[in-house]
């Protein structure tokens, strides 16, 4: 591991923000911190960068401490959600600030802030002050003076939370492909499962101050731990293990067995639909999503999510019956629900 | 294995570290001002209240509290703050109102001249009451009436122009900060506008009143320009101070007055913190700004009485520096400059030592809250509390009371603190601390504004306290630090309760020039003076606006 956190407890008052987390992030790659507000990832997050103290645990880089070095001698870079630009300088030297702080000569400087520029895809902006630049064009910059001194790790609190929904996506895109060129090790909070999804190597799932599940956007999506990972990555439907045996019994088998309270999550996307005089659910309403439909079930067992690409002959009222693949359900620990994740 | 098992408390002993030895230095040293400038004299003072012949005792208590002049000026101070206080709230909730919820041109001039008052020593509109309705005042002498200006009269007026501008300024800021949205809430309900003013305007701005009130009740126990020049017999607990230390040379009875007229103002200031604390909890953000529309009855008759009340101020001080230029008041009326030749010992030169004083309280004063400030945002809330509470107390304290207690301190051998007496800086020194409160707040707010993540990024980027106070966070503030500069620049200018008693033969200060000067019958020479005074203040005024224009286009 590159970067790694270990036992990492942070304490307000009586309020424990972070109980005794370990992460770690290798060389190059974009880990994502995910869960919703008050999970404690934005508290990881400082931690990390030096702007908060431990009340436990370790933090090290390449085996080094970095539990005394106060944030300016970490030698990492930061974006914040509220781009953060410094109103006073303009964007050649919010950019260059950094530099300007190791010494570096003006000349290097100058050619590192338009090379910058360039790769941000911002090279007129150099005279501007920030206060006349856009929101997105703002985050570019911070995202721009962050890299500028090569930095060991990349920190990115919810930077693209600010920004509306088409300049999130490009600034997206955008961050992914600077990280990809630079192959900086990145850190990035987001509560959004679909920047998560779209972005990272890695993501890790955190809820009340604890980790509930690391690994692969492949891997949270469709083998989530826990139900309240389910329902946080997207769309699913947990069944009770009788609601299983009475809907789609060919599903019981592959249930490990351990004693745990077990749901079965289906993602919507995984239940084929056909129209059927004789089926035992029914159609309650359909939504167009463009690319994809999503039709709400009454089943025997209660409502079902069911998403259909293409075209699909069912009408609202239909009667229906349903199928899910015996490998396209993943037994999840019934833990916490998670608050209802935003549709995409 | 418990959490509690394997979490460490924050450890107390890093590595060290130059960043908390300066966050320590920067809370530090205005600590150890404020301590050794304001909250030990104020010991020592209260000390002395209760000093008699052989060690402690309530002996100076018991003869002032039997003293029937001494509860004549309690009666008059109280009588006096109560009168000045409705009406420069009545006439200030007007031309707020005016300012703020009509529609009418001419705005600018109402703001201007209300904060003329404010520009000049307190004694000016004395001065200037004197030349208008004195016994050779002008508009006595065109009504062939004989005005006894000097006592309760005089003064209610005198105190009144110079508490106006802070109630106009108190009220219009709560007057401000109702929405408009409100107001077209309920037109669409079908609320007429006397309704409106009565259900929706006078309860949020009642905060606002209450402040400005007690603001005004302040202003006017504590002077003592106005009293010592247009006072007449009428003693108040300011002259009383002063003729119980300067008349008697009785310290340790002007310490007890001290600590008397100390209890209503504290009392008084205690409930104004709340009051506005009240006002702010209401603000909320994203508010859509009044736009008055003109309606001639109210808009006409709300500017009449504006400019009315702008005329009276306009005239008292622009008497004053008429009357400067008038050869002999009132037989020769020609104009000339020579009151301008100043015959008293020194001349001009209290008026050069007095900008050089301002000078340095503003710089030093300035540099003193943005160090404490930059400080105590980096400091536990436990610790940054309670600097805080004393960094807002000298608000509190009368200038006399102050003064006084400076006397006490700085004129003992006791202590090496003995070299200062009779310095400048000491002047320079007091001044500072008796507008510290405000200077203070101001800088607070510029501090409350200033997102903590900018300072994370540039820390992040490698900055240290230093380089981020210098490069991020002092441009940031600026606007703020200019205006605490002009402000403790035009306050030390104008003062003269706090230094009354700190000015020696050798030493000066152009208020208190400015009353020798009347008291030696020159008025004109005293009006002439004051003009020059003016002259400079305004020339700080114009400054200080051009250089907050001036960022504000560079910011963009």
């Amino acid at each position: 591991m590159y970067l790694t956190v270990r036992d990492a407890t942070k304490l307000y008052g009586t309020f424990t923000a972070l109980d005794r987390v370990s992460i770690g992030i290798e060389k190059g790659e974009f880990v994502c911190l995910l869960g919703p507000s008050g999970c404690g990832k934005t508290t990881l997050l400082r931690l990390i960068a030096g702007l908060a103290d431990l009340d436990g645990g370790k933090i090290t880089l390449e085996g080094a401490d970095l539990s005394q070095m106060p944030a300016r001698k970490r030698g990492f870079g930061i974006v914040f959600q509220s781009y953060s630009l410094f109103p006073n300088m303009t964007v050649a030297e919010n950019i260059g600030y950094g530099l300007k702080i190791r010494g570096v000569p003006r000349s290097d400087i100058a050619a590192r802030v338009a090379e910058l520029l360039d790769l941000v895809k911002l090279p007129q902006v150099a005279e501007n002050m920030p206060g006349q630049l856009s929101g997105g064009q703002q985050q570019r910059i911070a995202l721009a003076r962050a890299i500028a001194v090569d930095p060991q790790v990349l920190l990115l609190d919810e930077p693209l939370s600010a920004l509306d929904a088409k300049v999130r996506a490009e600034l997206r895109d955008q961050i992914r492909q600077v990280q990809r060129a630079l192959g900086i090790p990145t850190l990035m909070v987001t509560h959004d499962q679909e920047e998560a999804l779209a972005l990272a190597d890695k993501i890790i799932c955190m809820n009340h101050g604890s980790v509930v599940q690391a690994g692969t956007p492949e891997d949270l999506y469709h083998r989530p731990a826990t139900r309240f990972v389910a329902q946080f990555m997207g769309i699913s439907n947990l069944l009770t293990p009788e609601d299983v045996t009475r809907l789609f019994p060919d599903l019981l088998p592959p249930r490990p067995a351990t004693p745990k309270a077990q749901l079965a999550c289906i993602r919507p996307e995984q239940v084929d639909i056909t129209p059927a005089a004789d089926g035992t659910a029914m159609v309650r309403s359909i939504s167009f999503l463009g690319n994809l439909r999503r039709l709400e079930v009454d089943s025997p067992v209660g409502p079902l999510t069911v998403e259909t690409h293409g075209t699909n002959p069912c009408r609202t009222g239909d009667p229906v019956s349903l199928r899910v693949a015996p490998d396209a359900c993943t037994w999840v620990i019934d833990d916490a629900p998670a608050p209802k994740a935003v549709p995409a | 294995m418990s959490a509690s098992e394997t979490i460490r408390r924050p450890s107390r002993h890093r590595t060290f570290d130059s960043d908390r030895l300066l966050t320590a230095a920067c809370v530090g040293l205005p600590l150890l001002g404020l301590i050794l400038f304001f909250a030990y004299p104020m010991l020592i003072v209260f000390l002395r209240s209760i000093t008699v012949d052989e060690g402690y005792g309530m002996g100076n208590y018991v003869q002032v509290l039997g003293s029937s002049g001494f509860w004549r000026a309690t009666r008059h101070s109280l009588a006096m703050g109560g009168a000045t206080t409705l009406l420069s709230v009545f006439l200030g909730f007007i031309i707020a109102q005016g300012l703020y919820r009509c529609a009418f041109p001419g705005k600018w001039l109402i703001r201007a001249v209300i904060v003329l008052p404010l520009l000049a020593p307190s004694l000016v509109q004395a001065l200037g009451l004197i030349f208008l309705l004195g016994r050779n005042g002008v508009i006595s002498r065109a009504l062939g009436v004989e005005i006894e200006i000097y006592g309760f009269w005089g003064l209610l007026i005198a105190n009144t122009l110079y508490a106006l501008p802070q109630a106009v300024m108190i009220i219009g800021a709560a007057l401000v900060l109702l929405d408009a949205r409100t107001y077209e809430a309920a037109d669409v309900m079908g609320a007429s506008p006397w309704r409106q003013f009565r259900d929706l305007t006078l309860p949020s701005a009642r905060f606002g009143i209450l402040n400005a009130g007690f603001v005004c009740f302040i202003i006017t126990i504590t002077d003592f320009g106005n009293a010592a020049v247009i006072g007449g017999d009428y003693s108040v607990l300011a002259t009383e101070i002063y003729s119980q230390v300067v008349g008697q040379r009785n310290f340790n009875m002007g310490a007890v007055v001290g600590i008397m007229l100390l209890l209503p103002t504290v009392i008084a200031y205690a409930i104004e913190r709340q009051a506005m604390k009240r006002q702010q909890a209401g603000q909320t953000t994203g508010q859509v700004a009044y736009r008055p529309v003109f309606a001639p009855l109210r808009d006409l008759g709300m500017a009449g009485l504006s400019l009315l009340i702008c005329a009276a101020i306009v005239a008292v001080i622009g008497i004053v520096v008429y009357a400067s230029f008038v050869t002999l008041w009132p037989y020769n009326m020609s104009l000339s400059f020579k009151h301008y030749d100043i015959t008293l010992a020194g001349g001009y030169s209290s008026l050069w030592m007095t900008i050089l004083i301002s000078l340095g309280a503003a710089v030093g004063g300035t540099i003193a809250v943005f160090l404490l400030g930059l400080g105590l945002r980096r400091l536990p809330q436990a610790l940054a509390q309670p600097v805080q509470i004393l960094a807002a107390m000298p608000a509190a304290v009368p200038g006399m009371v102050l003064g006084l207690a400076y006397i006490l301190t700085f004129n003992s051998t006791a202590t090496p603190l003995y070299l200062l007496y009779g310095s400048a800086a000491l002047i320079g020194i007091v001044n500072f601390y008796h507008y510290h409160t405000q200077g203070f707040l101001t800088v607070m707010t510029g501090f409350r504004q200033l997102p903590p993540a900018l300072e994370e990024a540039a820390g992040s980027l490698g900055a240290g306290l230093g380089r981020t106070a210098r490069d991020v966070v002092a441009p940031f503030i600026a606007p703020m630090l200019v205006s605490v500069f002009f402000f403790l620049f035009m306050r030390s200018m104008v003062t003269l309760s706090a230094v009354v008693f700190l000015t020696t033969p050798q030493l000066s200060v152009a208020a208190v020039t400015i009353m020798r000067l009347d008291d030696a019958g020159l008025t004109s020479q005293a009006a002439a003076f004051s003009t020059c005074v003016m002259a400079v203040v305004c020339g700080a005024v114009l400054a200080m606006k051009m250089i907050l224009a001036l960022m504000q286009r560079r910011r963009g």
